[in-house]
């Protein structure tokens, strides 16, 4: 291979040996940088100022969400509670894949303490949850189902059983230090379901609560050691309902009938997710990075047809695909090099002044590399500027021609952005996902349900997003040599 | 030298391509637009106040592009070629071949912004007949405004473009150059949340100022009025020329 | 590998016009064969199609026996200047060997040498765009002998190139040919290639109209013509007309004979006592030849 080799040597050669090809690829530095930093100065929240918004702080130091209907007694020592879920339904007819209904054990009813519950729910049926980010996959059973949870210590077990009688394991947490006299109880809740509010021009999208109710029997508290109480108590920190005993339309949130109870919720419990993915934002600069990458990209090809050195090149090469892997590959690696010198400038720039801006802890914690997500989107979008850069060559190629070729890859980004914000969602969701401008993507840094945000660059999985991008740029290489080989030089 | 410049302009068959490629991408990126309020669930104008007559316009922001294009190929086309030297020798008044360039690329510019305009207001009227909502007519004294000033801003870009083609003189810089002046200040106005940086923005973008003449609506709420908002880019399009002429005066051929 | 170029029948057409109407011919080693003719002939489409840059409609190029895109290391067999002016203006001169250099493993050394070959040493760090047309020729040779290949190829070298210049070439090219390679040098000006071609291919509208050594080209046009200078012309042209030959008066003492040999026609002369100071043959210049041979084949002529 040591043909490929030289033909690399020598693209490398053509694209330093230009100082202007030089300097309009660093130029995607300050490029990104300045975007980046004019969207950080020109963002803020005040979210750290209303701590009643944000919500508690859960035993990893981070914020979380716990809003649910908890209906409990204590529970001294090990010992386990066992409960049958009868119905789980929606009121008005709205429910939630992730409404959940079942059995909790808590170490106390202050928001934010450790848990750990057993649950059944529409979509995802059995799980066992635990400290706000524990999720474990039971059966896929969403009919009426036995859910026990079984406390040792400071682990707690759950189980689930068709019949009560035979029993299957779930799974087991440790919760850390828990006291000797836990919460134990059953509860409801349900994430909101998404609104889409559209003023023309621009989408919006919130969250309309969710109010689950849940029927569960042959509820049982058995423990070690005696009981201080049989009494059944209600915790509600439900959101958006009216809490406490009467709800809604008049309707209790608790009630208890033969034997049969009946528990109503909404609101979740789980991570707490920011409104702003303060990495993403660091990040945005790279849609105007992209613009000095498509600009070589495109003049390492064009300039060789517009000069006529292109036969040079051939006559020198005449295996013409190689030639154009090679020159991709050259400007890949120089790309990429330069694209993280940007990615890297504008993430640790931009934060502390996203910090002062109100974007900082305990709302927003700091990203740090050491974060797989902050790490993926980092390199990320070094990769997304090398990917339109590749691009930009197979477009060139193709189109033989600067202008059109620049024109051309740059609209499928800035212009099209602009566009996506004043399309419906459902059309801005499919252009975010089929069109390059899906690898910005890759920005994100938080798990988000991707059909119910309105950011564009929120709208597809990030590693899916990206490889959207690849496919494009594959493609375009794919016909670029395609068309290299069958041409005329 | 104005019949040179307009043999110029039409012969070369880049040019057909890219006017019609303007008028069909500001009249489909509008007929989107009217059409996101039939789908935003929208249900009457009292909930959901739109300005029709804007929206149905808002596809010259992507026609402009086009446009710009068309207006930079004409004098960086001639440096590409060399052939900017036969120019300079059939009329060495450089003043005058700016002119004249100016002249037949604005003509041209204002031909399909017309078309662009009418079409993209047309296709308002179609799709939006049921919707509820006013239909844009030209009969309306602000949508005249708005249309009649839509085609002017059509052809400002257009000069704005040649002048910037003037300065860089190489096609793929002065692309690049027209690709970041069209769209920095509307993108960043869909990130930042900092009202006073987006009145900035709003105010002081060429596009982003130039549009506002679009407005038909809460003309008090805009953070510039319609005509000083064309005035804006006006001031930047004359930048470009000034600087652009006294470049190509003063420049190597 | 053979040192030869052989095209067959190649056939090619762009649009409705045809280029190149099966042509065929050789180029050999050990000399300069020149490929000449009008502006518009298919002098150009012709190198390119042997350097497998366009793709003939028929027949076949081959260089050593092979296809040209077969060859594993194409600059070290065949090396060519197709259009000196296919130079990037920002980069410099040294800069664009350095990359044809790396494309086949060769070191930076041996571009040095090229540079210094061709005299373009003092400038070798300047940007190409900053060269006058002479420079970039020479830039342009530096590429094709970079790989010290057997075959070369130039496309109108001496385009632009002042008279010490053309001088240079024509040297170079002898001694290319001299070393033994195959050496095919285009031209539309049969005047450049007068002294320096060994074989000629006269190529007029895509077609092949003569395939020989300069020699018989020149002896097929020379037509056995006699140049004289006498200061009795009237009488001269009378003997010399009565003896059979056509006389022509090329001057104010000077007449140019044909159909009589040179002795025939200074025993004529020396018979009726007519002084004369010069008799010589009249070498056809490969100017006329060529002219004769294009006539018709002219695509582009002044309407003569």
């Amino acid at each position: 291979m040591s043909g490929f080799w030289w033909l690399l040597r020598a693209e490398w050669t053509k694209l330093r040996s230009v100082r202007r090809w030089t300097l309009g690829l660093l130029a995607a530095v300050p490029l990104t940088l300045a975007l980046s930093l004019l969207t950080g100065g020109g963002s803020g929240t005040d979210l750290n100022d209303h701590p009643e918004e944000l919500g508690p702080i859960g035993p990893a130091g981070v914020p979380v969400t716990d809003n649910r209907n908890f209906v409990h007694q204590p529970m001294a020592g090990d010992g386990r509670i066992t409960a049958r879920v009868l119905t789980l339904t929606g009121e008005e007819g709205f429910s939630h894949e992730w409404a959940k209904t079942g059995i909790m054990l808590r170490e106390s009813t202050e928001p934010g303490s450790r848990y750990a519950a057993m649950m059944v729910t529409p979509g995802h049926g059995v799980r066992l949850q635990a400290d706000y980010t524990t999720d474990l996959a039971g059966s896929d059973s969403t009919g009426p189902r036995w859910l026990r949870l079984t406390r040792t210590g400071d682990t707690v077990t759950g189980y689930e059983s068709a019949d009560g009688v035979s029993w299957n394991r779930v799974g087991a947490v440790d919760l850390g230090d828990l006291p000797p006299t836990v919460e134990v109880g059953l509860f409801a809740a349900s994430p909101g379901r998404l609104a889409v509010e559209t003023s023309v021009g621009s989408s919006s999208t919130g969250s309309i609560p969710v109010r689950i109710i849940g029927t569960l029997d042959n509820v049982r508290v058995d423990s070690t050691q005696p009981q201080p109480t049989a009494q059944w108590q209600e915790d509600d920190t439900s959101k958006g309902f009216v809490q406490g005993p009467v709800g809604e339309n008049g309707a209790a949130n608790f009630t208890e009938a033969d034997g049969v109870f009946t528990v109503a919720g909404s609101g979740d419990i789980g991570p707490y997710v920011p409104d702003d993915d303060v990495t993403q934002l660091s990040l945005i600069g790279v849609n105007l990075g992209l613009v000095a990458m498509v600009a070589i990209g495109v003049l390492f090809i064009t300039s060789e047809y517009r000069r006529g050195m292109i036969r040079t090149t051939f006559a020198a090469s005449p295996r013409r695909g190689r030639v154009l892997v090679a020159k991709a590959t050259v400007l890949g690696v120089a790309t990429f090099v330069v694209g993280l010198v940007a990615s890297l400038l504008a993430f640790f720039v931009t934060q502390p002044i996203l910090r002062s801006n109100g974007f900082g802890p305990p709302a927003y914690p700091v990203p740090s590399l050491a974060d797989g997500p902050v790490l993926r989107a980092v390199v990320g979008a070094a990769l997304f500027l090398t990917l339109v850069a590749v691009l930009s060559l197979g477009v060139g190629a193709i189109l033989r021609r600067s202008g059109g070729a620049i024109t051309a890859v740059v609209a499928a980004f800035i212009p099209l952005l602009i566009l996506v914000g004043g399309l419906p969602l459902t059309a801005a969701q499919w252009v975010m996902r089929t069109t390059p401008a899906a690898g910005l993507s890759v920005l994100q840094t938080i798990d988000v349900d991707h059909d119910a945000t309105a950011e564009p660059w929120s709208m597809a999985p990030p590693l899916a997003g990206l490889g959207v991008l690849a496919a494009y740029t594959a493609a375009a290489l794919a016909v670029a040599v395609w068309l290299v080989r069958r041409r005329d030089a | 030298m104005i019949r040179a410049e307009w043999t110029k302009l039409r012969t070369v068959p880049s040019t057909a391509w890219l006017l019609v490629g303007a008028v069909a991408a500001t009249v489909a990126a509008s007929a989107i637009y009217a059409d996101s309020i039939n789908v935003s669930g929208c249900l009457s104008p009292a909930e959901c106040p739109a300005d029709t007559t804007k929206l149905s316009l808002g596809g010259v922001q992507f026609g402009q592009a086009v446009v710009a294009v068309l207006a930079l190929l004409a004098v960086t086309n001639e440096y590409g070629t060399r052939m900017i030297r036969t120019t300079l020798l059939a009329n060495p008044r450089r003043i005058t071949v700016l002119l004249a360039k100016a002249s037949v690329v604005t003509a041209a510019a204002l031909i399909a912004g017309a078309l662009g305009v009418v079409g993209s207001l047309l296709a308002g009227r179609f799709i939006l007949d049921g919707s509820g909502y006013p239909l844009p007519s030209l009969a309306d004294g602000p949508t005249l405004r708005a249309a009649a000033g839509s085609v002017l801003y059509l052809g400002l870009i257009a000069l704005l473009s040649l002048g910037t083609g003037t300065i860089i003189r190489d096609t793929a810089g002065a692309v690049t150059a027209m690709m970041l002046l069209l769209y920095v200040a509307p993108f960043a106005l869909a990130l930042v949340s900092d009202p006073q940086l987006r009145e900035r923005l709003h105010r002081f973008g060429p596009t982003t100022a130039g549009q506002a003449i679009q407005a038909t609506t809460d003309l008090g709420q805009l953070p510039i009025a319609p005509w000083a908002g064309l005035g804006v880019l006006a001031g930047y399009t004359a930048a470009a020329l000034l600087i652009g002429a006294v470049l190509f005066t003063v420049r190597d051929a | 590998m053979q040192a030869t170029i052989e095209v067959r029948s190649l056939h090619k057409r762009y649009g409705s016009t045809v280029a190149v109407d099966d042509l065929s011919f050789t180029v050999s080693p050990g000399q300069v064969t020149g490929f000449v003719g009008p502006n518009g002939a298919g002098k150009s489409t012709t190198m390119r199609m042997i350097l497998g840059l366009d793709a003939p409609d028929r027949g076949t190029a081959l260089v050593g026996g092979r296809p040209y895109r077969a060859l594993r290391h194409p600059l070290h067999q065949v090396g060519a200047l197709l259009d000196a002016a296919a130079v990037h203006p920002g980069r410099r001169a040294r800069d664009h060997l350095l990359w044809l250099a790396h494309s086949h493993g060769m070191p930076a050394r041996r571009v040095d040498e090229v540079i210094e070959q061709v005299g373009l040493a003092p400038a070798a760090r300047r940007r190409a765009g900053g060269f006058s047309l002479g420079m970039r020729q020479r830039l342009g040779i530096a590429g094709a002998l970079l790989g010290d290949p057997p075959v070369l190829m130039f496309d109108e070298p001496v385009n632009g190139l002042d008279p010490e210049g053309i001088r240079w070439i024509r040297g170079l090219l002898r001694a290319l040919a001299a070393e033994g390679r195959a050496v095919l040098v285009s031209s539309h000006l049969m005047s450049e290639l007068e002294d320096t071609a060994d074989h000629l291919v006269v190529i007029g509208r895509g077609r092949v109209v003569a395939d020989t050594s300069v020699p018989e080209l020149l002896a097929a046009a020379s037509e056995d013509r006699v140049v004289l200078r006498t200061s009795k012309r009237s009488e001269a042209i009378t003997v010399l007309a009565n003896a059979g030959g056509t006389v022509a008066a090329t001057g104010p003492n000077t007449l140019t004979v044909s159909g009589l040999p040179a002795e025939r026609i200074v025993a004529l002369l020396s018979e009726h006592r007519l002084p004369f100071s010069e008799v010589s043959p009249h070498r056809a210049s490969l100017e006329e030849a060529y002219m004769e041979l294009t006539r018709d084949a002219i695509e582009f002529g002044a309407g003569s």
